[in-house]
């Protein structure tokens, strides 16, 4: 389905929809014209799209992908993946033959309205997820993430426990480092309640984290490694350079791990500049 | 051919071969890495030789005796069943084989007692799993040492299976330890990390104190984790949550409230309704009918009375009163009233100034027939609770002239 909304450059963007739309440029990107002209030809081609559904008006098919924008913004906001079974059960229904297209318009607005990349968990999993696509910036240091209880923190230094010490860790181990911060597993915490709760099973609903049995155990213990959500929200540069930054060093003490995550920076980049090429 | 010949064939195969090889080289590769210097090379040499020598050779001969044997296994299956037999009948039969590798004497008992040891060295290996993981000590090469020692008495796939899942316990365990190999240059310590952590947010003087984050206050745990929550964000990509600038009405909920409430009410009212309803219905549909048929009733208990005494008027008072219900007596009065304006009866004061009902002639009905030359009488009785206790004992009414007829 869909990876990653790309900007598409449109030979000769058809002017002809009419509303010629107000584009707010407080973002200032440079790609914002392009997603103008995407919008409105896709739409347009959408329209031309469907001569065998002659009923769906250009006003319903609006409508449509106002409601999935809607339906998902609402879902995401327990962070649990969306399903595409509930997509289309709920909003879609009947216009399920243009599925894909209202999905790619609904993207695009989220992108382009809201700054959200909606991006498929895993491949063929059908499952979708909204990220942030604006990079963190200092002024709004104050804005981001303060909404709710701040799990954020949490993950984070989870998440840097797991890829400092390899690639899983055990469950065990974990609560010995939280135990130091007055986090247990068995008493109530004033900030996250229930912390054992919170990790072993809200974060691996989210797809954070993922657990799985340590086998050969007696008190079954789980190691926790990193969950697909993870990889797509932050990277394991990011993450080892928070570690750095705690201890106040460079990242390159860490030789082995930085050479990890500069492998998985270069994994990241690398089939983008050969994907390039034009898919339309 | 045989019942199951594949099986017994591989059954055979295997025993075969762990005669053939003792020690552990015919093993995965991986083995080999947890096993620790001393007793590898040992082992590989033994082996190497047996390959060499007598093994080699066996087996070429297995190929030509192989009809023999399963001939004999199937009659001893027979008896005994499962794979265990193989060892047993492959002493007398195959007297072709190197004596050095054949068991000579399967002991029962010292099977047991093999496998027993194995057990044992599966268990303890499993409790102490925490000590020979983490710390640096040989307890795991002792524990595969042990396991060498106890395999040289191995000769039937029984034993053999435990020492293969002891083999596997044993890699695990291996695996978990080079894991804890760690070859960087700075260690990364999570007691330090901790502590950083402290000092990053500005809460170092925690530590400097002696106590611990969980000791302190509610609020320096959210400052805490508030200062760690800012940093983290900046790290992540993470969508924040859509909510609706000024809320959003929970049309669910407050739907179903009314409901309930309007729903219990309507039962509530159902559950008494039924009873006033049934009167209701009764009442109203008699009602015309019951007013008639009492006046007619009373009509006919006054004319008998009339009857049996001629021109003698009966009491008003003693007429209409029931001692025993005041409702009774203003039931008769409203009775006594429609007969009175029917002309059937006719009341007036008499010498005492008490009121009298007589009844009225049909001749004198007819002589005056126009009811309007009566002139129009209106007499209004008020008759309160008190006064018809008095009138009870004044007039020493002790029953009713009209009886009830329900």
């Amino acid at each position: 389905m869909l990876q990653k909304p790309r900007c598409r450059s449109h030979p000769g963007a058809q002017p002809d929809s009419g509303t010629s739309e107000e584009v707010p440029n407080g973002s200032g990107r440079p790609d914002a014209k392009q997603d103008t002209a995407g919008t409105l030809s896709s739409s347009s081609r959408l329209a031309q799209a469907t001569p065998a559904s002659e009923l769906r008006t250009q006003k319903q098919l609006e409508l449509k992908v106002a409601e999935l924008v809607q339906f998902l913004l609402i879902k995401d906001q327990r962070k649990i993946p969306i399903k595409r079974t509930g997509i289309l059960k709920h909003v879609i229904r009947d216009y399920k033959d243009i599925f894909p297209d209202l999905l790619k318009l609904a993207a695009e607005r989220l992108h382009y309205v809201f700054g959200y990349k909606l991006v498929e968990l895993e491949p063929k999993r059908n499952a979708y997820i909204l990220i942030n696509a604006l990079e963190p910036v200092e002024e709004d240091g104050e804005m981001r993430g303060n909404q709710g209880t701040p799990t954020t923190g949490l993950l984070m230094i989870i998440l840097g426990l797991i890829f400092m010490n390899g690639h899983s860790i055990p469950e065990t181990e974990v609560w010995d480092f939280l135990r130091r911060l007055g986090v247990y597993p068995t008493k109530k915490h004033s900030v996250f309640g229930d912390p054992k709760k919170l990790i072993t099973e809200d974060f691996v609903r989210q797809r954070y984290l993922e657990s799985r049995r340590i086998p050969h155990t007696d008190p079954v213990d789980c190691e926790l490694q990193w969950g697909p959500r993870a990889n797509l929200e932050t990277s394991k540069m990011k993450v080892l350079k928070f570690v750095a930054k705690v201890h106040n060093q460079d990242p390159k003490v860490w030789p082995t791990r930085y050479c990890e995550a500069l492998a998985d920076e270069q994994s990241r980049a690398g089939p983008e500049p050969s994907g390039s090429a034009p898919t339309s | 051919m045989g019942r199951r010949p594949r099986l017994q064939r591989c059954a055979v195969a295997i025993s075969l071969r762990y005669r053939c090889w003792p020690s552990e080289s015919c093993y995965l590769p991986a083995t080999n890495m947890s096993k620790g210097e001393g007793s590898l090379p040992g082992g590989k040499e033994k082996g190497e030789e047996m390959v060499g020598s007598l093994a080699w050779r066996y087996l070429v001969k297995q190929g030509e005796e192989e009809e023999t044997l399963k001939q004999e296994e199937e009659e001893e299956e027979e008896e005994e069943g499962g794979l265990d037999c193989c060892s047993d009948d492959l002493s007398p039969e195959t007297s072709g084989m190197h004596p050095d590798l054949l068991e000579l004497a399967v002991d029962r008992e010292k099977c047991r007692s093999i496998r027993r040891q194995y057990r044992q060295l599966i268990y303890t290996v499993q409790q102490n799993r925490e000590d020979i993981v983490n710390t640096a000590s040989d307890s795991l090469t002792e524990a595969l040492e042990e396991a060498n020692v106890l395999f040289d008495g191995v000769s039937r796939t029984r034993e053999a299976a435990l020492d293969a899942q002891f083999l596997v316990l044993a890699s695990d365990l291996g695996k978990e330890k080079a894991k804890q190999l760690n070859s960087d240059m700075s260690f990364f310590n999570h007691v330090v990390f901790c502590d950083l952590l402290l000092v990053f947010v500005g809460l170092n003087w925690v530590e400097d104190q002696g106590e611990e984050l969980s000791d302190c206050d509610d609020s320096i745990a959210l400052t805490f984790w508030g200062m760690v929550q800012k940093e983290a964000t900046s790290w992540m990509l993470r969508a924040e949550t859509f909510h609706f600038v000024f809320g959003s009405f929970k049309a669910e909920r407050s739907a179903r409230k009314p409901r309930l409430e309007h729903h219990k009410r309507a039962c509530k009212m159902e559950g008494n309704g039924d009873m006033p309803t049934k009167l209701r219905k009764l009442d109203m549909n008699a009602n015309q009918e019951t007013t008639e048929k009492e006046v007619e009733r009373i009509l006919g208990l006054l004319q008998t009375y009339f009857q049996k005494y001629p021109d003698t008027p009966v009491s008003y008072f003693e007429f209409v009163v029931d001692p025993n219900s005041f409702s009774r007596t203003v039931e008769n009065i409203f009775y006594v009233s429609f007969i009175i304006r029917d002309g059937f009866a006719r009341i007036r004061l008499d010498q005492d100034r008490l009121p009298i009902l007589e009844p009225t002639n049909v001749n004198q009905v007819d002589e005056e027939s126009d009811p309007c030359s009566y002139g129009r009488k209106q007499g209004v009785i008020s008759l309160s609770l008190q006064d018809w206790k008095n009138i009870v004992s004044t007039f020493e009414i002790s029953e009713a002239m009209i009886k009830n007829s329900c």
